[in-house]
């Protein structure tokens, strides 16, 4: 049997069980030191490789050359992780292919093998194959030029400053507040010690746990809409809005902003961003028309108790020593 | 509607006997799951701090958050669950409230805990939502029974998440039971919930019947929309606290399966997004290019378009449209979600729909688009001080915006202002408690084009030229089909402008007459985009050809370089390059 047939038989078969079978397992949720993508594909060239020397299998270079092209293509598509943008991919792809063409014109003999079955195919030796590529080839050009003609539309992207700046100071209910250095006035207690308290049942005894469940009753009328019973932004209507409602649970909202950050926001809202945070789409209601400066405040410690994360604060000392 | 797979006819005979097999076994008696104290403590501290909130301290269902919810979070006094797999008036098993934990409710406030809380603290406070059931005991074996149902299982074997392929035929069957056993009195004569506008809970809080075709709205859909076996627990089981009986006696269990493939046939097929439980909206929607004018009735093959996402379904147009339009694409009908307007002044809370479905097309010859705007409503309102409405807004100064800029969502501001098209209409001789009427309802119709600068400075423009060409209210559900030219005098320069081959902003509002609301008390979208797409030109065809042709030519070249290439080295003309092993 031909060896470059029986060559491309093994291949083909071996990356469809690969991707098929292995690919899922060794792709689990949690990824370990040997069950991840790059050791299977390691396995994948070696099992290759394997299947090669033991079968004695020596096909064309042609062959051999599409074989480490293809290789490189699929580490590019479905390894590389996380996947890269395809202008990326393009560039990879121009390299490896570069790569390829090295390894196909190490030393003229190869080369010349290389060369033959597509010289052979477009003088005609290869009959069959002569007429398939040339009847194909002009087809696949004018389809590809009809694809690439026809007009599609997708919505634009659009892009913003998530957390823009703050201003210096904001005036909330007729008061002018400077942030920088404004602290939570009902953050009296350390709120660590009350992550095993009651709302509700221990606003009595304890003032900070009656600011919390003042602060959670707030919140659970006027805000779960949007940011979620869980506070992860995901509440019966956040869906319908872009921006979506801002997640506090994650890391990278309130977690790592201050106190008098979220005063400024919660007070203006939407209409009180700047344009580079697309002020016109966002839902978030300037809070002021609705709750009382103290309403707000509470709101705040609430969100920080309930997600368990702790404020940015104004470290004094160390802005101290940079003024001298 | 669905491609009819083509199973096996002994394969069916040996399901539909498994079935019966099934219902020999039937239901089971058992005892309620028994509190389970060890857990207590970590349930009341979940508890009191994840559910209180809505649940109340007491487990009422009157925490803070309580009265500005529809539906009201549950009551646990009573012992009253609607999602069981427990007969009608039963208590519900561990296992029913730990999936209800775990999933949610869709269509409500309550959310999905499964990816929040450990399982140990989904028991804990199940167990402990069992403690605030105060006029019945888990714990009373003596007087407590709860019958398991069984539900048989899916006898057409079809899989997540669509459900596909359910034969016809059995859906046509699944329609007649439901139309036998009177299910369209509350559920409305195309399942949308708009049969009884007088219903009341056990509590006497208003509630009305669920909206067959918003299956991801469905209580008891386990995350899981499309599947019915939803529907087929509720037949079984009821919904306790609520009108909804079960009709275990009325329906076997061989058609409770053929009800719930009808019930399901309904829903559309869209695209959920896991993490809302919704579909996921369309945000750009395209205005199909018509030659010649755009027809002027709802009813036209024109606007006739399914719901589901044709990608899904694989619908394919019907021969009649083929031969009229030949290859001339539909506009896809585009999923806008819609929420309560609850940033500026008087907010709405409890918005009485929560989507519109938008179609367009428009036509160069007539120098007009048309935006076909549909929604589901169960009740409408027949007092003229109080009329439906739903509106378009567009920024009326377009030219002037840069970039990503937009006026603000919520009636534009005061140096982006907004234009918006209102239909203000109500049905013809209609009553909410009518019974289902096929044919429909004429609306009559007003057309309102509103200015505004901020919700607080709306004004009403004079002449309107915008036109409803034609609605209907039909089983639920509201159509007006609005037309306006592209361009107009536009003499205060107030009035949008609309160029073809441009995205522009645009968001709808609606309002709920019989709900009373008006101005900013609305459900309203956020900004989307439209674009009046162009006519296919047909150079693209002959464009393609020449270069197919060209390449060709080139083909042609290549093949003669290297023959002639070969010839010289055979003649002896050129010398082959010299390999490294052979003696020059």
């Amino acid at each position: 049997m031909n060896k470059t047939l029986l060559s491309l038989i093994v291949y083909v078969a071996t990356l469809g069980v690969f991707h098929n079978v292995l690919f899922p397992i060794f792709t689990p949720k949690e990824i370990g030191m040997v069950m991840n993508r790059y050791v299977y594909y390691l396995i994948m060239v070696l099992t290759v490789i394997f299947l090669h020397l033991i079968m004695k299998l020596k096909p064309t270079m042609a062959f051999r050359g599409l074989m480490v092209w293809t290789l490189g293509f699929y580490f590019y598509k479905f390894i590389l992780f996380p996947p890269v943008p395809w202008t990326l991919f393009i560039t990879y792809m121009m390299l490896w292919s570069i790569g390829t063409f090295l390894y196909i014109s190490q030393d003229p003999i190869t080369f010349r093998e290389f060369r033959e079955p597509i010289v052979k195919t477009i003088v005609g030796e290869y009959k069959f194959a002569q007429i398939l590529v040339f009847t194909l080839m002009p087809f696949l050009v004018g389809f590809g030029t009809y694809k690439a003609l026809y007009p599609t539309f997708e919505e634009p992207v659009e892009l913003r400053t998530v957390h823009p700046a703050p201003p210096a100071t904001t005036k909330v209910h007729g008061k002018t507040y400077a942030l920088e250095g404004l602290q939570n006035p009902f953050r009296i207690a350390e709120q660590d010690d009350y992550q095993d308290s009651f709302p509700f049942l221990d606003a009595d005894k304890s003032e900070y746990m009656r600011h919390i469940t003042d602060g959670g009753s707030l919140f659970f009328q006027n805000c779960h809409y949007c940011h979620g019973d869980q506070l992860n932004g995901l509440g019966m209507f956040s869906h319908v809005f872009n921006p979506t409602p801002a997640n506090f649970v994650d890391p990278g909202t309130i977690a790592m902003l201050r106190e008098s950050f979220l005063f400024w926001r919660v007070s203006k809202g939407g209409p009180g961003l700047p344009n580079e945070s697309t002020p016109w789409s966002s839902a978030m209601p300037p809070w002021e028309e609705h709750l009382k400066t103290d309403e707000i405040w509470k709101i705040i410690l609430f969100e920080y108790w309930y997600t368990g994360w702790h404020p940015r604060t104004f470290d004094g000392e160390s802005s101290i020593t940079l003024k001298e | 509607m669905f491609h009819n797979f083509n199973y096996k006819k002994p394969l069916a005979a040996l399901l539909a006997f498994t079935v019966s097999l099934g219902m020999s076994v039937s239901v089971y008696a058992a005892t309620p799951d028994i509190v389970k104290k060890d857990v207590l403590e970590l349930g009341k501290k979940t508890y009191f701090r994840r559910c209180v909130w809505c649940h109340g301290v007491e487990g009422g269902g009157d925490g803070p958050s309580a009265d500005r919810l529809f539906t009201r979070p549950r009551n646990f006094n009573q012992g009253t669950f609607k999602i069981r797999t427990t007969d009608s008036g039963h208590l519900p098993m561990e296992e029913d409230l730990i999936k209800t934990v775990t999933n949610g409710l869709p269509g409500s406030a309550m959310p999905a805990w499964g990816e929040v809380l450990k399982k140990e603290e989904i028991v804990a406070v199940v167990n402990f939502v069992k403690t605030l059931v105060q006029d019945r005991s888990f714990d009373d074996v003596e007087d407590e029974i709860v019958e398991v149902q069984d539900f048989g299982s899916n006898p057409w074997g079809t899989k997540g998440p669509y459900h596909l392929g359910i034969p016809q035929e059995a859906i046509d069957q699944g329609k007649e039971i439901f139309i036998k056993n009177k299910c369209f009195e509350c559920h409305g004569g195309e399942g949308r919930g708009d049969g009884n506008p007088t219903m009341k809970d056990d509590w006497g809080f208003p509630i009305v019947a669920a909206d067959w075709q918003q299956c991801w709205n469905f209580r008891g859909s386990r995350r899981n929309a499309y599947d019915p076996f939803n529907v087929v627990r509720t037949i079984n089981t009821g919904l306790n606290g609520t009108p909804m009986p079960n009709f275990k006696d009325q329906i076997n269990q061989e058609d409770r399966w053929k009800i719930a493939a009808f019930v399901n046939s309904l829903c559309p097929r869209k695209n959920i997004d896991p993490l809302a439980n919704k579909p996921v909206s369309d945000f750009l929607i395209s205005s199909e290019f018509t030659a010649g004018p755009v027809a002027k009735t709802i009813d036209d093959p024109m606007w006739t378009v399914p719901d589901s996402d044709t990608k899904i379904t694989g619908w394919q147009d019907d021969e009649a449209y083929k031969e009229e339009w030949g290859a001339v694409n539909r506009p896809r009908k585009n999923y806008v979600a819609m929420a309560g307007q609850i940033t500026r002044g008087k907010r709405n809370f409890d918005p009485k729909v929560d989507n519109l479905w938008v179609t367009s097309r428009w036509s160069e010859e007539e120098n007009a688009v048309y935006y076909l705007v549909e929604y589901h409503l169960r009740f409408l309102s027949n007092d003229p001080e109080w009329k439906e409405m739903v509106g378009i807004q567009w920024p009326a100064k377009l030219q002037d915006l840069f970039g990503a800029e937009k006026p603000y969502f919520i009636y534009g501001d005061s140096k982006k202002p907004v234009h918006v098209w209102r239909a203000d209409f109500l049905p013809v001789n209609y009553k909410p408690t009518n019974a289902p009427n096929p044919e429909g309802y004429k609306l009559d119709v007003k057309v309102t084009e509103l200015n505004a600068h901020g919700f607080e400075d709306v004004k009403v423009r004079e002449n309107p030229v915008v036109e409803v060409v034609d609605s209907i209210y039909k089983q639920g559900r509201v159509k007006i089909l609005f037309r306006r030219a592209l361009t107009t005098e536009n003499a205060d320069k107030l009035e949008v402008q609309i160029p073809a081959q441009k995205f522009i902003p645009i968001s709808f509002m609606q309002w709920s007459g019989r709900d009373h609301e008006k101005d900013e008390h609305m459900a309203i979208s956020t900004w989307f985009y439209t674009i009046l797409k162009p006519q296919i030109p047909n150079s693209i065809y002959v464009n393609a050809v020449i270069m197919g042709c060209v390449f060709a030519g080139f083909q042609g070249w290549l093949m003669w370089m290297t023959r002639r290439t070969r010839k010289m080295y055979d003649d002896g003309v050129v010398l082959r390059d010299r390999l490294p092993d052979q003696p020059s």
